[in-house]
């Protein structure tokens, strides 16, 4: 069982990443629309994800420095500036759709609207940042999380032809008359949320609130290993369970009701009741994992003091920046923005913020005098530099594709 | 360039490098500053350096409210960086550790300022979240 906590850091990064509202929401969206055809892309930022957090888990635990801090070393106070501008938006814009997220899921149970559910999730949000213990939010999250296995589980149950999806994931579905720059929108989309850098600033700030140190390097690739496949494994099990039962009716998803839809087809209300607790925990462990992000992200490159482990008081202005976060996230949804919307857009602006984020990790991971005799590989750096390319790609065909596609409408 | 305590004669510091944007931290562990300025021993500017003329040694490290200077130019007014004497420094390692706490800094007020006037005042503001022993481990 001591195994298996260990281990809740990256499930609960992963999880946060891969499953928060907007990538259940994309998910299905894509599963109705494309099937599995855009399977590909989610293999594709697991990789890039697991190749990421690995280095930067690896910097922290031998260095002790959290992400942010060596950005703004590396890449200067200019270029780190706008970094910080972009992924302090992508956090906040994330967060705030994670609050909605966690009120639409109570909705859901409760018929009450979600609007009301907003200030009572966010004020549980920082009730949680403020006084619960960093291993016991993570192992809470993470493992009540993991109730969204359901989804695979439903997958199963549907009993599908599996041949056919595996003919989706290699052909593209034939049927469908979807255009190409569409089709390639969703895939950036997917990739971006896969590989968002808040996943890393968590990631790496969680390992120094940890306490990780050089002995732990085999821990944080365990965390990466299991934590990130199994985030993928699952979204592809959404976007399964979309292809099966949605795409042949030609339902089209816009709301997270029907995400769950197929599931309610396939287990009943017992699986249901599972999947909708395992959405509140997951919207929940991205609502904490963005809050603390932004925290994080600002304190580390001003030079503040900062961190769960420490009393509030003594990291006063990190506390009063997540508190400010969370004033804003709860206004912006009290205006009546949709918030799976909001996240939609912060994926396809992480592809744009991603490359200023994951150079400088590149950059440090091979650097003797932070790392020691722990640098890259050869063979690692082999495959950081291709992706280094991916990457660029992504960023440059982000908002053009947003553009044309007009967010994948 | 050299620094005037003489432990670290043997080892060169890039200042761009090894010393601007760097954090600080101080005797605890806790994060004080980033370093975004040096102050450095008197330079004759416009004149002619005699030969046996000692070369400037850094004196401080300055942080401050620089971020829209060191992007857009210009300099902030001399009494708004907060110094950091550089006999304070311990060790310049991936992070530059002091030898002295922060509250004798004066570095970070605005830190305190929140402290004592909003974060301190709430409850539980001043307890480490719960279950953990109370420690201000700093990682080293």
């Amino acid at each position: 069982m001591k195994k298996v906590l260990g281990l809740a850091l990256g499930i609960l990064t992963a999880i946060g990443g891969f499953l928060d509202i907007g990538d259940l929401v994309t998910n299905a969206v894509v599963g109705s629309r494309f099937g599995l055809s855009l399977g590909w892309a989610v293999v594709v930022g697991v990789i890039g994800i697991c190749i990421f957090a690995q280095m930067s888990g690896r910097v922290a635990a031998v260095s002790g420095r959290a992400t942010f801090e060596l950005i703004r070393e590396r890449l200067g106070l200019r270029v780190g500036v706008l970094n910080l501008g972009a992924s302090f938006m992508i956090n906040l814009m994330t967060l705030t759709a994670e609050i909605g997220g966690v009120a639409l899921a109570l909705q859901l149970v409760s018929s009450v609207s979600y609007l009301l559910w907003v200030p009572f999730a966010a004020f549980a949000l920082w009730l949680v940042i403020w006084r619960v213990k960093f291993s016991i939010m993570e192992n809470v999250a993470g493992l009540v999380g993991l109730f969204l296995i359901g989804f695979a589980v439903g997958l199963f149950l549907l009993g599908p032809d599996w041949g056919e999806l595996g003919r989706q994931a290699v052909h593209g579905v034939s049927t469908s008359n979807e255009k190409v720059s569409t089709y390639w929108f969703y895939a950036v989309a997917l990739f971006g949320a896969a590989m968002t850098p808040y996943e890393v600033f968590f990631f790496s700030s969680g390992a120094v609130e940890e306490g990780w140190s050089v002995k732990d390097v085999a821990r944080s690739r365990a965390n990466v290993l299991v934590g990130f496949p199994l985030g993928g494994l699952l979204s592809l099990a959404i976007a399964g369970c979309a292809a099966v039962v949605l795409l042949p009716q030609l339902i089209s998803v816009t709301a997270l009701s029907q995400v769950m839809l197929p599931v309610a087809v396939a287990g009943g209300k017992v699986l249901l009741a599972f999947i909708i607790l395992g959405i509140v925990a997951a919207t929940a462990g991205a609502a904490l994992e963005t809050t603390l992000s932004a925290g994080y992200t600002i304190a580390q490159f001003l030079g503040w003091s900062w961190g769960k482990f420490r009393p509030p008081a003594q990291a006063a202005r990190f506390h009063l920046l997540m508190i400010i976060c969370l004033i804003v996230g709860v206004g912006t949804l009290m205006t009546g923005v949709d918030p799976i919307q909001v996240t939609e857009m912060s994926v396809v602006f992480s592809a744009l913020a991603l490359p200023l984020t994951y150079l400088p990790i590149l950059i440090v991971a091979n650097d003797p005098e932070y790392m020691g005799e722990h640098v890259n590989g050869q063979a690692l750096n082999g495959i950081a530099l291709i992706y280094l390319v991916i990457i660029l790609a992504a960023a440059i065909a982000a908002i053009p594709l947003l553009i044309i596609t007009g967010a994948g409408q | 360039m050299t620094s005037n305590t003489g432990s670290e004669a043997s080892r060169w510091l890039d200042a761009q490098l090894h010393l601007l944007d760097r954090q600080v931290l101080d005797v605890d562990g806790v994060p004080v500053a980033v370093v975004d300025d040096l102050e450095l021993s008197e330079v004759l500017v416009g004149q002619e350096i005699p030969i046996d003329t000692p070369p400037p040694v850094i004196t401080a490290l300055l942080s401050g409210p620089a971020l829209a200077t060191r992007i857009f130019g210009g300099r902030p007014p001399e009494s708004r960086m907060q110094r950091t004497l550089w006999v304070d420094i311990v060790e310049i390692d991936v992070v530059i550790r002091l030898g002295v706490g922060r509250d004798i800094l004066d570095l970070a007020w605005t830190e305190g300022w929140v402290r004592d006037r909003i974060i301190g005042r709430i409850p539980g503001g001043r307890h480490t979240p719960q279950g953990e022993p109370n420690d201000e481990r700093g990682r080293s």
